[in-house]
């Protein structure tokens, strides 16, 4: 169960406020509109529920858990290890940057909030997003499962309002979007923390294209 | 484990290649096969590079069968493996076929992997991993290209799951694990292949920000293609509607990259122009 002070916790690391730049990144979806894979409501809807299951439940939410169980045994090694992991799950420069770049502004942040393990991250090639917020959260004493869930809601807000910056969609349309894309995150979280280690991985060959074409758009909003 | 041991259905075959440098020139030190995997003499078209061709003479995999390919690259070697024919994986009745390619190149070792497509035909169930080890001064190049169903005759890949991880390593660190599967939703999904039956990756380490720029510049504004640069490794991919045009995509890429990442002009292939 996650207490009170948890929850107040958890509610200021994904909020969109934290001044990490996450508004920044739009992680290929600014060149899937470019490029004409997504033009509405419907296809945003497509494109954030496919990488939602496909790559973030695959990825991300696996190796956030074993980064939090590894800050929990103050296992430093296997921290290293699978913020490695991620970022070779990341399938383009953009996409390695942008976690690269999060990760180092997350873990500034927490140096400055007296999480004092944050310390030895500053500068390290393989801090990523997923590094900081799992050490937040033991830090905080947030539930690993309500983390997971914290992070994978970020996302997805992240996503849904770059959406409707782009596509563009109207701000109705992006809240129910967010209703219900948000309905499935519960059992994201609990299938991602269902899979073994030899299945963590999931791409997108369109996110990786997207992302990758991303790199060389012509006028463009957003990092990534 | 073989397939027999596993009471399945089907083919388990295994090939292992060793290439070693002799005398300015690499030769085929280790050549041991199990089952329906082969390789024919070596040809020499460049000199000292050794030019291996991949038979597998069924012709096609079913369910259950199993390709276990290891080479590997000794010190100062130079290798090429390629196929002479498109690799064609059959509908399964239930297990799936399942192909493992481990690649391992030593310090100052070059190898390139270059096979023809594979064509995944409807109802087709497997599981394709490519894991590849190099090390420091290592240099590579692979490819791998797909067609899902048989667009020439109208035969769609609404049946079937195809499952695929790459994987490269440098001095044992992972630079990049890059896993997904393709069924019939994966497909059709603007995040997936976007209904375009066929698509291409292409891998060269070490790579430069002039590697990254060439082959943009070859492929021009061609839809679906991307290129990036992760970490020294040059990752480019491509969608297509046909295979031919993904194919001469892709000899031109490696025909751009390969004086830097190989150290050597492009030198066709005798057999890719059959």
């Amino acid at each position: 169960m996650i207490t009170d002070l948890g929850l107040v916790r958890l509610l200021q690391l994904v909020s969109p406020a934290l001044p990490i730049g996450m508004y920044s990144y739009s992680q290929g979806l600014e060149r899937a509109v470019e490029d004409g894979w997504i033009g509405n409501e419907r296809q945003a809807g497509e494109w954030i529920a496919g990488i939602l299951e496909r790559c973030q439940t695959r990825t991300d939410l696996p190796c956030l858990s074993h980064l939090y169980d590894a800050w929990a045994e103050g296992d430093v090694a296997s921290v290293e290890r699978w913020s490695i992991h991620l970022l070779a799950c990341r399938e383009t420069s953009e996409l390695r940057a942008e976690d690269r770049q999060s990760g180092q502004a997350l873990v500034r942040l927490l140096v400055g909030l007296s999480v004092e393990r944050a310390e030895a991250w500053i500068r390290h090639p393989s801090a990523t997003l997923a590094t900081g917020f799992s050490l937040a959260a033991v830090s905080w004493k947030i539930p690993k499962f309500e983390a997971l869930l914290g992070y994978l809601w970020s996302w997805l807000e992240n996503q849904v309002l770059c959406a409707v910056k782009l596509v563009p969609l109207g701000q109705a349309a992006g809240q129910r979007l967010l209703s219900q894309l948000a309905e499935h995150l519960p059992e994201r979280v609990k299938a991602a923390l269902d899979l073994s280690d030899d299945e963590i991985g999931g791409s997108a060959f369109g996110l990786a294209l997207a992302s990758s074409r991303h790199e060389v758009q012509y006028s463009r909003l957003f990092r990534s | 484990m073989l397939a027999q041991e596993l009471g399945g259905p089907g083919w388990a075959a295994e090939l292992k290649l060793g290439f070693e440098s002799r005398g300015g020139k690499t030769v085929l030190a280790e050549r041991r096969h199990r089952g329906p995997l082969a390789v024919q003499r070596p040809f020499y078209p460049e000199g000292e590079v050794c030019h291996v061709y991949l038979l597998h003479p069924p012709g096609g995999v079913v369910g259950g069968d199993r390709l276990d390919i290891r080479a590997t690259a000794g010190k100062e070697s130079r290798a090429l493996i390629t196929t002479p024919a498109a690799g064609k994986f059959y509908r399964s009745e239930g297990l799936p076929a399942r192909q493992t390619v481990r690649l391992a190149v030593n310090d100052v070792a070059a190898l390139e992997w270059l096979p023809q497509e594979s064509i995944f035909y409807r109802g087709a169930s497997v599981v394709s991993e490519v894991d590849v080890d190099l090390a420091e001064t290592a240099r590579f190049i692979g490819w791998e290209s797909f067609c899902f169903g048989r667009p020439a005759c109208g035969e769609t890949f609404d049946r079937g799951r195809a499952a695929f991880c790459w994987s490269v390593r440098v001095s044992g660190r992972p630079l990049l694990i890059e896993r997904f599967e393709v069924d019939e939703e994966v497909l059709n999904a603007n995040w997936g292949l976007q209904g375009q039956p066929i698509a291409a990756s292409l891998f060269a380490y070490p790579a430069l920000p002039k590697n990254l720029e060439s082959v943009r510049a070859i492929a021009g504004d061609r839809a679906g293609f991307g290129a990036t640069l992760i970490d020294g490794l040059l990752v480019c991919r491509a969608l297509d509607s046909q295979i031919e045009p993904l194919r001469r995509l892709l000899v031109e890429l490696w025909r751009a990259v390969r004086p830097d990442v190989i150290g050597r002009k492009a030198c066709l292939p005798r057999i890719w122009a059959t």
